[in-house]
Formats: C-alpha cells, sequence, structure tokens
C-alpha cells in the first residue's frame, strides 16, 4: 500500500513539473533555445501570485477561489516578461554559437535570482489555502486537497497550450517556425514575433504552475535552477517537441522521487534525478518518444 | 558584433591596427620571456613586504580563478565542448584535501597531488560518458554532473553532509599565494606549450569540425577526454588548494554554481581559445566583482549575471579575440593586397589570430 502511496504522491507532484517542462520543451522546439532561465519563471509566478494575495488579504491566506483568482494575474504578468526577455536579449544572440545562447539565459537566471534575493529576502515562502485541510481518503490513499487542484490545474493549462498550438492561428505559425522558420517567414509569418510569443507562453504557463508550487510546496529566488533541470530531464525523457511525451515523463520523473524520497530517503531525491539524467542523455538522448534528431 | 573598426576616430589614431598588430607579433615571438617575466613579477609582493590582509586575498583568488578559467578554456574554447560542470573537479579536489589532511593526516602537499589526481580519475569515467554529447546535451550533461556530485556530498558521511568540513590547522597566506601563482604559471607554460603542438592543433580541429578531423584519422575520443582530464588535474588541485585556504568546506562553497558562471565569463570576456584571455578575463572581472562587493554588498552576481548577458550580446569574441581581429585589419596590406592573392585570405574571418601573449 505504502508504494501506491508514493506513486499516487508522484504523480500529482509530476503533472507539475510535466507542466513546466512542456513550456521548456516548446522555447527548444520553436526558438531552439535551452531557456536556462525557464525555473526562474516558475519562481517569478510563484511570487507574483504569493504577493497579489498579500496585498488583498494582508497575509499570504485565502480562500480557493481568491488563491485561483490571482493565476490569471501571474499567467499575463509572466507572458509579458517571457515576450520582453525574448525580444531584447535572447533574439540577438539566436543562430550563433549554442554556447552562447546558453551562457545569455544562464546570465538572465543569475540576474533574476539575485534580484529576486535583493527584494524577498532567501527565505522560502509559501501560500496558506483554507480549503487545503483536512485531506481527502481515497481508497484507503491520502490526496491532500491542494495536490488534486494543482494537478488538474497542471493538465488544465498544458491541455489549453495543446489545444491553442493545434487549433489557432497563432498556435499553427508558432509550429510552423518550429519547422521551418526561413518557409514561414516566406508565406508571411512574423518570426521573430511568433519566437516571442512562444517564449511569452512558454514563461505564462510556468508562471501558472509557480503559483501552484508555491501552495504545496514553498517558492524562494533560488529554485529555478532545479526546475530547469527537471524539465530537461523530462523533455530528453520524452522527446524535444512532444507534449504527451512531457506529460508521461513528468508523471513518470515525480513517481520516482517520491518512490526514492519513500523508499530510501528523501535526500536522495535530487542526486537521483540528476543521476538519472546524465544516464538517460548518455543511453537515450533522442527520448523515448521524440524523433530521431541529431544530439 | 562591435569591434573597433567601425568605431573609428580617436581611438583609431591612437592605437591604430597596425600598432596592436605589432603588440600581438612581438608577444608571440617572445611568449616564454613574457611568461617568465611575469613568473618573477608576481613572486615580488610578499618579498615587498605584502603578506596577509584583504589585498593578498583578492590576489590568490585572482590566480585561482585564472586556473579555473584557463582549465575551463582548454575544453570550453580551445576543443569546443563548453562545460558548465568543471566545478565537479574543483569541489572533489576539495573534498579529498580536506579528508586526507584532516581524517587521515597526510600532509598537505602530498594531499593537493592526491585532490588532483582523484579529480583525473572522476573525469576520466565521466568524460567516457558525456564526452560523447554535444551541443546543448553536453552542457546540460556536464551541469547535471555537478549537481549530483554536490547532492552526493551533502548526503554522504565522509564529507561531513550538509555541515560540511572545518580545517583549522592551515598553512599560513604566503603559501597560497605561492601555490596558486605557481600552479598558474606551469598551466600558462603548458597550455602555450600545447597549444603549438599536434595536440593543441587538433584539440582545435575538434571544436572546428570534429567529423572532419574523425575523417583524417585521429582518434577523437582520446584527445577530447586527455584534455578534459588535463583541465580536471589543474581544477582538482586548485579545488585542493581552496579548502585550505578558506579553512572550510561545504557543498555550497566546493560545488558552486555561480562560480561555475563566473569562470565561463572570465573565459569568455578574455577571449576564448587563447591563453591570455582566459588570464586577462580573470584578473578582469575579479577585480570588478571584488570592487562591487565591497561597494554594494550582496549585488556582486547580479553583476556577474548583467557582464555575462553585456559580454555574450555586446562583444562574444572577448578582448583578446576584438583586439586580434582589430589588428587583422593589416593582414590584408601585409599579403601584398590583391595583387599578390592575398584578397581571399585576409578577408577571412575565421583566420586565427596567433594570440599568445604571456600576461
Amino acid at each position: 500500500m505504502a508504494i501506491t502511496q508514493f506513486v499516487v504522491n508522484g504523480l500529482l507532484v509530476g503533472a507539475l513539473f510535466a507542466a513546466v517542462a512542456v513550456g521548456f520543451a516548446l522555447i527548444w522546439g520553436v526558438v531552439d533555445i535551452i531557456n536556462l532561465a525557464h525555473g526562474e519563471m516558475v519562481m517569478l509566478g510563484g511570487y507574483t501570485s504569493y504577493w497579489t494575495l498579500t496585498a488583498v488579504t494582508g497575509n499570504a491566506e485565502g480562500s480557493l477561489g481568491l488563491f485561483l483568482a490571482t493565476i490569471p494575474i501571474a499567467i499575463v504578468l509572466l507572458f509579458g516578461v517571457g515576450y520582453a526577455l525574448q525580444r531584447t536579449l535572447v533574439q540577438r544572440v539566436i543562430g550563433t554559437d549554442i554556447f552562447l545562447t546558453l551562457l545569455v539565459t544562464f546570465g538572465i537566471s543569475i540576474a533574476i535570482q539575485q534580484l529576486g534575493i535583493q527584494a524577498w529576502t532567501a527565505n522560502p515562502r509559501s501560500i496558506q489555502v483554507a480549503f487545503a485541510d483536512p485531506s481527502l481518503l481515497v481508497a484507503g490513499l491520502v490526496v491532500p486537497k491542494m495536490k488534486l487542484v494543482a494537478f488538474v490545474g497542471a493538465i488544465v493549462l498544458t491541455a489549453l497550450l495543446y489545444v491553442f498550438l493545434q487549433r489557432t492561428r497563432t498556435g499553427r505559425a508558432i509550429r510552423a517556425v518550429s519547422q521551418n522558420p526561413e518557409a514561414a517567414a516566406l508565406v508571411g509569418i512574423d518570426v521573430e514575433h511568433t519566437r516571442a510569443v512562444t517564449f511569452g507562453i512558454s514563461s505564462a504557463i510556468a508562471g501558472g504552475v509557480g503559483a501552484f508550487i508555491a501552495t504545496i510546496l514553498n517558492v524562494q529566488p533560488q529554485m529555478g535552477l532545479i526546475y530547469t533541470l527537471k524539465s530537461f530531464v523530462i523533455v530528453v525523457f520524452g522527446g524535444v517537441g512532444s507534449i504527451p511525451g512531457a506529460m508521461v515523463g513528468g508523471l513518470l520523473l515525480g513517481s520516482v522521487e517520491e518512490l526514492t524520497a519513500g523508499l530510501v530517503s528523501s535526500q536522495w531525491t535530487l542526486a537521483v534525478s540528476f543521476t538519472l539524467l546524465i544516464v538517460l542523455l548518455v543511453v537515450k538522448p533522442n527520448g523515448l518518444f521524440g524523433e530521431v534528431t541529431e544530439p | 558584433m562591435s569591434t573597433g573598426s567601425e568605431e573609428g576616430g580617436a581611438l583609431r589614431s591612437i592605437l591604430p591596427p597596425s600598432r596592436v598588430d605589432d603588440l600581438f607579433g612581438f608577444c608571440g615571438d617572445h611568449a616564454w620571456a613574457l611568461l617568465g617575466v611575469g613568473a618573477v613579477v608576481g613572486t615580488l609582493p610578499p618579498v615587498f613586504g605584502l603578506r596577509e590582509g584583504y589585498y593578498m586575498t583578492v590576489l590568490t583568488e585572482m590566480y585561482l580563478f585564472a586556473i579555473l578559467a584557463l582549465s575551463w578554456d582548454l575544453v570550453g574554447g580551445q576543443t569546443g565542448y563548453p562545460s558548465f560542470g568543471n566545478m565537479a573537479f574543483f569541489g572533489i579536489g576539495a573534498y579529498t584535501t580536506a579528508i586526507l589532511v584532516k581524517d587521515v593526516g597526510i600532509a598537505f602537499p602530498v594531499a593537493m597531488v592526491g585532490a588532483g589526481l582523484v579529480a583525473v580519475g572522476f573525469a576520466s569515467v565521466i568524460g567516457i560518458a558525456v564526452l560523447r554529447l554535444r551541443g546543448h546535451y553536453f552542457a546540460i550533461a556536464t551541469l547535471g554532473v555537478l549537481l549530483a556530485a554536490q547532492q552526493v556530498s551533502r548526503v554522504l558521511d565522509i564529507t561531513g553532509g550538509a555541515s560540511g568540513k572545518i580545517l583549522l590547522d592551515v598553512p599560513p597566506g604566503t603559501a597560497f599565494y605561492y601555490l596558486f601563482f605557481g600552479l598558474l604559471i606551469v598551466e600558462m607554460g603548458l597550455v602555450y606549450y600545447l597549444s603549438n603542438t599536434r595536440f593543441g592543433f587538433v584539440l582545435n580541429a575538434i571544436r572546428d569540425d570534429e567529423e572532419k578531423a574523425t575523417a583524417m584519422g585521429f582518434n577523437t575520443t582520446y584527445y577530447k577526454t586527455a584534455a578534459w582530464m588535463l583541465a580536471a588535474l589543474f581544477t582538482g588541485a586548485a579545488g585542493g588548494g581552496y579548502s585550505l585556504f578558506n579553512t572550510f568546506i561545504d557543498p555550497q562553497t566546493a560545488y558552486n554554481g555561480a562560480w561555475n558562471v563566473e569562470l565561463i565569463a572570465m573565459a569568455l570576456i578574455g577571449g576564448t581559445g587563447t591563453v591570455a584571455g582566459p588570464v586577462i578575463g580573470a584578473f578582469g572581472l575579479h577585480t570588478i566583482i571584488e570592487i562591487v562587493e565591497t561597494a554594494f554588498v550582496g549585488w556582486q552576481l547580479v553583476i556577474l549575471g548583467a557582464a555575462v548577458i553585456v559580454t555574450v550580446v555586446g562583444f562574444p569574441k572577448g578582448v583578446v579575440g576584438s583586439l586580434g581581429e582589430y589588428a587583422g585589419e593589416m593582414e590584408y596590406y601585409k599579403r601584398g593586397g590583391m595583387a599578390a592573392g592575398g584578397g581571399e585570405a585576409a578577408s577571412d574571418p575565421e583566420a586565427e589570430p596567433e594570440v599568445e601573449a604571456g600576461e
């Protein structure tokens, strides 16, 4: 029974990892950039929700409805941040050395992280939602309500993105740029704008997920890099450019982490994740579901 | 890319390309002499009374960072495999001396050699796995190595867990000054020597086109791994010295991700793929960071992030690379212009500026 419980916990958290990773994969696929500042978007989203709630209620507590109302704010704000970053900085290094693109996003990551420490101190903060207690009991399994809400929220965000990419005009433009930027430009797509929109959308989803993470875990300025790396593990696992693959990858990573924490020790979860990353990269760099690309 | 060439005006009249070209020629011709002069000048501060205090520490750290940046550049700049995990070697070296000196009771100099060797052993195992990857995958895999090593040292008992190890019985400050300075001079000499050998040329060939290098019959895996292990040797030994220099080591200081970016930034600002570049970058950026740290406590990493962004976006060739490009403007005329059929070669932007200055 204990193992089932660990897997359930893992799946609940894994959906959040997956939603973060989907945005990471989208930027990778469309802009051809590994965005090492992606985790910072999660962090900024969490803080946006936290401070909005604090501004309304005076402390970081509130009802479920009030908390959910802060999520669109985080999403809109982070869309703007992502769009602006792409337009002002990242755009300038596209097409140069891969190493330079990595370094510029790493620079952005450090700058945001350190400004966060200056502005909000390094203390972890979390949002208390009145609705959270007590946990649900389903067939002998403990399911914390907020984790369930976060799980559903992450799935909804991912599904919305999927529909957006498949059905809307902008979504089609994004996919076109991902497949062939030159051809996309030839048929009249504004490639730079589309890339910036992609960056914005990815950051917005990360921000929305960050708000959920603030309720079930916590937020602190230096949390970002871990989410970036987890996204990388998931994307490598699921294959670049595959949203269902990223979803499966996220759920699997969450389960593996929770099983490690439950069966071995919670101290080992990150060591296991990073080792898994290296092993996966070496053994299967194209992912389990990805198309064959040059690693 | 803005180099001096478009700006023109006053700068050009004070420092014309031919002058820069002469300077580069001079440095290239007298590299060993310059290195010797640098080695002598570097030994002077303690002789003239600077034996302890803030400036001593800053100078020592400068040499430390120069060692790390130069080691990074051997693989990142010369071979074209930008590692985001070099600090893993540093941390392993740091813990090796900490454990050997404190728990086993081995003398510090021996322990430091041990630190370098343990780092090399680790690098050979990791290198075989990760050096098969390229681009994004290599960069992230090395970052993963760094973080995995950090997490492991946080859990194990032998490393003192999250609280780390305190080392109180340490040599005096001047010992570390000479230690890091000596290591830097040896490394500069070695890297400069190698850059003019077959080994160095193959590394550059791997950076420019690995498939072609393989097709020409070079066992690129051997060369890559050798460079990677050489970088690990110096990084590990520097880490081995650092744990006693700092008198304290914990997972956060040993496997410092920010330092990893810092040393990449140093190599980049100075100019990757050169000997002088990473050293100049290390001295320059460390000075700036020290000033910021003194004037605005807590903002040094913000400045680091900003410096990285500005360098990457503004002048990705770095100081030495940009100057080399500026000096290269005269290449066309030196070769006799179009008349001598030099037009093609002179306008080739890839033309390697042979810049190997001492210090």
